[in-house]
């Protein structure tokens, strides 16, 4: 076992228990800080495969700016273990069983495919580095570039529209 | 091409509107100003004549299909335009006026994209372009509490399956032997489908069918199309959704085309459900603006024939259906939205009070049907045949035929109201019209017939 595999081991735990930790917890707060553990772990991850770019971008903007407005959000409702209404008990083992069916098809289905014996290439490769990024970008995806401005835009727009005072 | 780069910089030039427009009306004049712009720009790029000459990479097409259907889209938002300007005026005390013009088109150049996509990034760029304006427009009655609650609704759920639709296409690039985004370069040829390409097409399937709002993934429809202002209703109940039905069958018919046979079972089984429930469910509605918007699931139903069909009929009935439903469901909406009654009772008597108002809402009740000599009839004749045509499950045509005799029953009960039931005292019937505002109802009824009686007009355009 070289170092890159058990740095690969380490992340997946470390990714996994964070996600149950995000879906676990009974505190909100506590939940987006494991949230920022399992972006962190795939930060990590991307760096593995060699994708830096990807990796910053991943902490910059996930763990960083939409973890803080999380955190806002969270804290300017107030919400606390007590405000939260009591669910229905068999709503929730509905949820459950159906959330256990879909995983349990995905896994059953996704198992047997071919694409489980391939092996991602770990530690080298220039497909995640800058460089390459932007010339990928500004030539053969400029297009879908230029255009997602178009949807940034009516996003813009539409928070004006919404948050404007009458 | 020139369809989504006009329809993106009007729609930053009526956001800059909001500043240097002070009159309130004059939003609305430079709105349609640029819907007829766009026509005409895209009239004259069918006729060959491009404005931009770019390099896109195959990442859109614009072929005749697109085209054609773009010019319906666009005709059918000027119309629009012309008859509910007074009423977009009218939402939120009217003061976000040249926003909301914006965002229209905003949705338009997601329209554009969705009729042109060739790769699954442009898809999901057109469907979410598309869906975030409308997002806000639902929400544009701010002291509403129903559109909040609608804006809310149609936000979370649409964020779920836009997540779904992204993960299906994630599976079919990494499943893929290519790793390519290009929609007719999956290389299926050889009629077996890969794990992971299978669980991605499920997966668009299910985000799809949530756009286009057909069953099971419909329950978001009735509350927002009820919540939302009526002008706007009218505007995603009709275009956005049928550029939702576009898209659908543009990338099941070049990417997942050769190996129909796989995964038609599943189509048929939200077909018939869509047709069903939508149905059934409209015939228990008190409110037109709800019973519209179960009516609006039933037509889904219809459009869905041509994702099961998938043949040249299929594609003439889709632009024929497109045109047919929006023209009569954006009549009866502007109607509607001049109207201070949603009740059924509200249309009691409407045919002595006001003649050409009754008439016309009956042609557009007649073609939803599918009442010969409109254009309502000829579309679902084009569907059904292109059902029959494809020669598989021919049980699907007949009950699609028994939901049209369904269908019957609720628009005939509207008509009822307007004809035979006098003016009930305890409600206020009172409409605001003027004589622009009839001639417009006159012209758009005129169109349904004229696609009745003559579909080749439209439909002859394909071959061009």
């Amino acid at each position: 076992m070289n170092i890159t595999q058990i740095l690969f081991w380490f992340l997946s735990v470390l990714a996994i228990v964070g996600a149950a930790g995000v879906v676990g917890s009974k505190n909100p707060v506590y939940s987006v800080l494991w949230l920022i553990v399992v972006f962190f772990a795939i930060s990590g991850h991307y760096i593995l495969m060699n994708a830096q770019f990807l990796a910053i971008v991943n902490i910059i903007v996930y763990a960083g700016a939409i973890m803080v407005l999380f955190l806002f959000v969270i804290m300017l409702m107030n919400l606390n273990a007590d405000a939260e209404p009591a669910k229905n008990m068999n709503l929730k083992m509905a949820g459950t069983i159906a959330g256990m069916c879909l995983m349990l098809v995905f896994v059953a289905a996704l198992s047997r495919s071919d694409e489980m014996n391939r092996v991602s290439q770990m530690n080298g490769g220039d497909i995640g580095l800058i460089g390459y990024l932007g010339k990928v970008l500004f030539n053969d995806y400029v297009i879908p570039f230029e255009i997602s401005s178009v949807l940034f835009l009516s996003a813009m727009v539409g928070a004006v529209v919404i948050g404007k005072k009458e | 091409m020139s369809a989504i780069i006009i329809s993106a910089i009007w729609g930053v030039v009526m956001m800059f509107g909001g500043v240097f427009l002070k009159k309130s009306s004059s939003p609305k004049y430079w709105a349609i100003a640029g819907i007829i712009i766009l026509l005409i720009a895209n009239v004259m790029e069918f006729f060959g004549w491009q404005f931009f000459n770019i390099d896109t990479h195959g990442m859109v097409r614009f072929d005749n299909f697109t085209l054609v259907f773009n010019t319906v889209a666009f005709a059918c938002t000027l119309l629009y335009f012309l008859l509910n300007g007074r009423d977009i005026e009218k939402v939120g005390n009217g003061n976000n006026i040249s926003e909301y013009f914006a965002l229209i088109f905003f949705v338009l150049c997601g329209v554009a994209i969705s009729s042109s996509f060739k790769t699954l990034l442009m898809l999901f760029l057109g469907i979410e372009i598309m869906s975030i304006p409308l997002y806000i427009l639902t929400g544009s009655d701010k002291r509403n509490l129903k559109s909040n609650e609608a804006s809310l609704k149609y936000f979370l759920m649409g964020a779920f399956s836009t997540g779904i639709m992204l993960m299906g296409i994630a599976f079919i690039y990494g499943g893929n032997n290519l790793a390519s985004f290009y929609i007719d370069n999956l290389q299926l040829g050889n009629g077996t489908l890969p794990v992971m390409v299978g669980a991605g097409l499920v997966m668009l399937v299910v985000s799809m069918s949530f756009k286009v709002s057909a069953a099971p993934f419909h329950f978001w429809t009735p509350d927002v199309y009820d919540g939302a202002p009526t002008v706007f209703t009218s505007f995603m109940a009709t275009i956005v959704k049928v550029a939702g039905f576009i898209a659908f069958i543009r990338l099941f018919q070049s990417s997942f085309g050769v190996i129909q046979s796989q995964w038609q079972g599943l189509i048929v089984i939200i077909t018939a459900a869509t047709l069903l429930i939508g149905n059934l469910t409209a015939v228990f509605q008190q409110s037109v603006k709800r019973m519209l918007a179960y009516s609006s699931i039933a037509q889904a139903g219809f459009m869905m024939l041509a994702l099961f069909a998938l043949n040249d009929t299929a594609k003439e009935g889709l632009i024929l259906y497109a045109a047919a439903y929006s023209l009569a469901s954006i009549g009866l909406f502007a109607i509607l939205a001049r109207m201070q009654d949603y009740t059924i009772e509200g249309f009691n008597g409407l045919g002595q009070r006001q003649p050409v108002l009754a008439i016309t809402a009956t042609v557009f009740l007649l073609s939803l049907t599918g009442i010969p000599l409109t254009a309502g009839f000829t579309a679902k004749f084009y569907m059904l045949l292109a059902a029959v045509k494809n020669g598989h499950q021919l049980w699907l045509v007949i009950f699609a035929v028994l939901c049209a005799a369904i269908s019957a029953y609720y628009y005939f009960k509207i008509i009822q109201a307007i004809y035979f039931k006098e003016p009930t005292e305890n409600i206020n019937h009172q409409i605001d019209v003027n004589r622009r505002f009839e001639w417009l109802l006159i012209i758009v009824a005129g169109l349904i017939v004229l696609l009745g009686v003559l579909p080749g007009l439209l439909v002859d355009w394909l071959y061009y």
